[in-house]
C-alpha cells in the first residue's frame, strides 16, 4: 500500500496529559502512541472519562500535551507559534464539539460561515458556501433561525455543517451523533463518509457500535491508554448502499412536508 | 494577515446594538468629555480669532510687551493663564517705556496700568469697572473712537478722565457726560471724553473699554506709591517691514535693562491673540477639568463594559479560536467595538459641544465659537485615543484566553 511510503498525518509518541497538581493530580492521557495516515476514518470508543475529548482537543491544537511528542504532517506542534496553530485550525481542521458550541448570538448561516471568516473569505461568498453546506444537511429552511430555535438534532447538524464548511483535511468529531436517532445519525455518517471518500482524514468519537462500520479503524481507549486498535478491512462499502435510502427517509421526515405545504398553498392561491 | 475589518465592524455593530442601554451609557461618558473639549477649543479659537482680526486691522505694526516669562503656547494654557495685570508686581518699568520710545521706527508707545478699586458718582458705584492709567499714545496703537469729547493728552489736566459708554450710563444714566465728575481712590475726576460702544471685551489690551475709566499714567501712579505698575506696553512701528527690526531693538533694550533676566515677553502678530478674559479663564479651567475627568471616566466606562463583554463572550471566544481565529482576530474584534463606542461618543460630543459653545457664547460672550477642521480632527482623535487606550487591555485579555478554558465556561 502506498500509505507506508507517505508521511503520517498524525504521529503521537508517549503523549501525556495530566490535570491537577499534587495529590489531586491525575493522568488523563497516559503515554499514548498513535500513528494516523492520511485518509483514515478512525472511530474512537471507550467509557466516559477515559480521555477521548482530551485527545481530540490536543489533536486539534486546542490543547497542549504535558509530555510526549505530537507530529502533525511531520512537524512537532510544540514548535508552532500561536498564530501558526490558529492558521492550521483555520485551514486544516474541522471541529465538531461534543456539545455543539454554536455561537448563541449568531444565526444558523452565520454560525456555519464563521470558519470561512478567518480564512479571509468575503461575506457573500461565505454565505453562499454556508448555504450550500446547510442544504446538504437539509437545513436550508433553518438558515436564519437562531441556535435556540433549533431542535437538538438540528443543532447537531448545524455544528457538523460548520465543521465541514471549510473543507478540512482533518475532521475531529466528538460524538457527532450523540443526541440523534439512528436515522439522523446515518445521515451524518453518510456525510462524513463522503468527505472521507474525498481523501480526508476523519477521527470520530462515538459510543454507538453500529457506526463503527463506517470507520476504517476502531480504537478503544481505557483510562487514558489505547486498549485496542483494530483495522476494519471494509470501510466505504456500507456507506454507498444505504445513502439513497437514508436520503429518502430523511427527506420524507423533514423536507417534504414543508414543500408539500407550500405547494398546496400555491395551488390554493391559483384556484 | 487580513484584519477582516468590515467583518469586525458588522460584528461590533450587532453586539453593541444587542446591548443598547449599556452601550448608550458608555458612550455618554465619552460624549461629555469630548463636548467639553469642543467647547474649550471652539470658544478659545473664537476669542483668538477676534484678536487676530483686530491685529490684522491694525496692519501688523503692533507689538506688545508683557511682564512674566514666556509660557507654553497651548491654547488651554493661554486661556487659563492669569491676567498679567493681576500679578502682584510687574517686571516692566517706566524706564523700559522711555527706552523703547527712543528707539528708531517706533511711532507710539503706550504703557497700560490697571488699577483696582471702584468709581463713584453720586450714589452710583457700578461694579465690574476697569480703571486704566495710560498715556495719550494709546489712541495711536488701539482704535478708540469717541462719542464725544477728546482723549487724554499731554496738555489736559491730571484730574481728567475718559470713560467707556457703558460706564457713562452706569454712572450718570447717559452717554452724554462731558464735564460730569466721579470719584476714585479719594480723588475727583472730570469726564472729558466718552468712548463709543465697542462691545468688545476680548482684545489684546485685556481691557473691556465699555466699562473702563481711563486716566493719565501720572494719576495712576499717585494711587500706587508713585510706581507705575505696568501690565502691558503697547508699541506701534512706522511700517510693517520695520516691525521685525524694531522688535530686535526692543529685545536688546529690555535685555540690557533687565540684566539678561527673561522676566518679560515680547509679542507681535498672531501671538497677541493670547486671550485674557477672567470669566473665560474660569469657564475654561472648569471645562478642562470636566473634560479630563469625564474622558477618564468615559474611558474607564468603556474598559469596564468591554471587560464585561469579554467575560460574557468567553465561550464565544473559545469557539472562534477553535474555528481558526488568531489572537489578532480576537483582539481586533473587541478593539473595534471599543473604538466604535468612543468614536460615537466623539461625534456626539463634537455635535453637543458646539450646541453648548453657542449657548455659552450667546449668553455670556460677545463672539461666536470657531469652526475649523482642526477642532474636528482633534476631538475625533482624542475620542479614538480614549477608545484605543481603554479598549486595548480588554481586547488583549480576550485574545489571551486559552481556547479550552474558554470552551469550558458555561453560562
Ligand atoms: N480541566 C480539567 N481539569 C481537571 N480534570 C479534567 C479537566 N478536563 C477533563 N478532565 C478530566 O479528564 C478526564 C477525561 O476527560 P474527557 O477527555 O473529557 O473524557 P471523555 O473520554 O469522556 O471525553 C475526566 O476524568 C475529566 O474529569
Ligand atoms: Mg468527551
Amino acid at each position: 500500500m502506498k500509505a507506508s511510503t507517505t508521511q503520517p498525518v498524525i504521529a503521537l509518541k508517549g503523549l501525556v496529559k495530566r490535570y491537577g497538581i499534587g495529590d489531586a493530580e491525575h493522568t488523563v492521557l497516559d503515554s499514548v502512541d498513535l500513528v494516523i495516515e492520511k485518509g483514515e476514518f478512525i472511530a474512537i470508543m471507550g467509557p466516559s472519562g477515559c480521555g477521548k475529548t482530551t485527545l481530540l482537543n490536543i489533536l486539534g491544537l486546542l490543547d497542549r500535551a504535558d509530555d510526549g511528542e505530537y507530529l502533525l504532517d511531520g512537524t512537532s506542534v510544540d514548535t508552532l507559534s500561536a498564530g501558526r496553530r490558529a492558521h492550521i485550525r483555520s485551514n486544516q481542521v474541522g471541529f465538531v464539539f461534543q456539545n455543539f458550541n454554536l455561537v448563541p448570538r449568531l444565526n444558523v448561516i452565520d454560525n456555519v460561515a464563521l470558519p470561512l471568516t478567518y480564512r479571509g473569505m468575503r461575506r457573500l461568498k461565505r454565505l453562499k458556501e454556508a448555504s450550500r453546506m446547510l442544504s446538504t444537511f437539509h437545513l436550508s429552511e433553518r438558515e436564519y433561525y437562531m441556535p435556540w430555535q433549533l431542535s437538538g438534532g438540528q443543532t447537531q447538524r448545524v455544528a457538523i455543517a460548520r465543521a465541514l464548511v471549510n473543507n478540512p483535511s482533518i475532521v475531529l468529531a466528538d460524538e457527532p451523533t450523540g443526541n440523534l436517532d439512528s436515522r439522523s445519525s446515518h445521515v451524518i455518517m453518510e456525510e462524513l463518509a463522503d468527505i472521507h471518500a474525498r481523501g480526508n482524514t476523519i477521527i470520530m468519537v462515538t459510543h454507538n457500535p453500529d457506526l463503527t462500520s463506517y470507520a476504517s479503524r476502531v480504537i478503544r481507549m481505557l483510562d487514558g491508554r489505547i486498549d485496542s486498535d483494530t483495522k476494519t478491512p471494509r470501510a466505504t462499502k456500507p456507506a454507498t448502499a444505504p445513502k439513497k435510502r437514508l436520503d429518502a427517509t430523511m427527506a420524507s421526515s423533514e423536507k417534504k412536508p414543508a414543500k408539500k405545504r407550500t405547494r398546496k398553498t400555491k395551488k390554493a392561491n391559483k384556484s | 494577515m487580513r484584519l477582516l475589518l468590515s467583518n469586525h465592524i458588522t460584528n461590533a455593530y450587532e453586539s453593541l446594538r444587542g446591548n443598547r442601554l449599556r452601550t448608550s451609557l458608555t458612550i455618554l461618558g465619552v460624549t461629555i468629555g469630548v463636548a467639553s473639549i469642543t467647547v474649550i477649543l471652539s470658544l478659545s479659537g473664537g476669542a483668538a480669532k477676534i484678536i487676530t482680526d483686530q491685529v490684522d486691522q491694525l496692519g501688523g505694526t503692533i507689538a506688545v510687551v508683557r511682564p512674566g516669562a514666556v509660557t507654553k503656547e497651548t491654547q488651554v494654557n493661554n486661556l487659563t493663564a492669569s491676567l498679567a495685570g493681576s500679578q502682584p508686581t510687574s517686571s516692566l518699568t517706566e524706564h523700559d517705556v522711555n527706552n523703547i520710545r527712543d528707539l528708531p521706527h517706533i511711532t507710539a508707545v503706550a504703557p497700560i496700568m490697571l488699577l483696582s478699586g471702584g468709581v463713584t458718582a453720586g450714589d452710583n458705584t457700578p461694579g465690574n469697572v476697569s480703571i486704566v492709567a495710560t498715556t495719550p499714545d494709546l489712541t495711536k496703537v488701539t482704535d478708540l473712537p469717541m462719542i464725544d469729547g477728546q482723549f487724554i493728552d499731554s496738555v489736559t489736566n491730571r484730574d481728567t478722565a475718559v470713560i467707556g459708554a457703558q460706564l457713562s450710563v452706569d454712572l450718570f444714566g447717559t452717554e452724554q457726560s462731558i464735564g460730569r465728575t466721579f470719584r476714585t481712590h479719594g480723588q475727583t475726576f472730570t469726564v472729558i471724553g466718552v468712548l463709543k460702544h465697542l462691545n468688545n471685551p476680548i482684545n489684546y489690551n485685556n481691557i473691556d473699554f465699555d466699562h473702563a475709566a481711563i486716566v493719565s499714567l501720572d494719576s495712576g501712579k499717585t494711587f500706587n506709591q508713585n510706581v507705575a505698575h505696568i501690565a502691558q506696553i503697547n508699541i506701534k512701528a512706522d511700517t510693517v517691514d520695520n516691525l521685525p527690526g524694531a522688535l530686535t531693538q526692543i529685545r536688546k533694550v529690555l535685555n540690557t535693562n533687565h540684566q539678561g533676566e527673561q522676566d518679560y515677553t515680547v509679542l507681535s502678530g498672531n501671538d497677541l491673540s493670547r486671550p485674557s478674559n477672567e470669566l473665560f479663564s474660569t469657564i475654561s479651567a472648569t471645562l478642562v477639568t470636566v473634560a479630563a475627568i469625564s474622558l477618564v471616566v468615559g474611558g474607564i466606562g468603556i474598559m469596564n463594559i468591554m471587560l464585561v463583554g469579554v467575560s460574557e463572550r468567553t465561550r464565544e471566544i473559545g469557539i472562534r479560536k477553535a474555528l481558526g481565529a488568531s489572537d489578532a482576530h480576537i483582539t481586533w474584534q473587541f478593539l473595534i467595538e471599543s473604538l466604535a463606542m468612543s468614536l460615537a461618543g466623539g461625534i456626539l460630543g463634537y455635535f453637543f459641544g458646539y450646541l453648548l459653545a453657542f449657548a455659552v457664547a450667546r449668553s455670556f460672550l460677545t463672539f461666536d465659537p470657531l469652526f475649523s477642521w482642526q477642532i474636528a480632527v482633534a476631538t475625533l482623535g482624542i475620542s479614538l485615543v480614549v477608545g484605543l487606550l481603554f479598549g486595548l487591555y480588554p481586547a488583549i485579555r480576550a485574545a489571551r484566553k486559552d481556547p479550552i478554558e474558554a470552551l469550558r465556561q458555561y453560562h
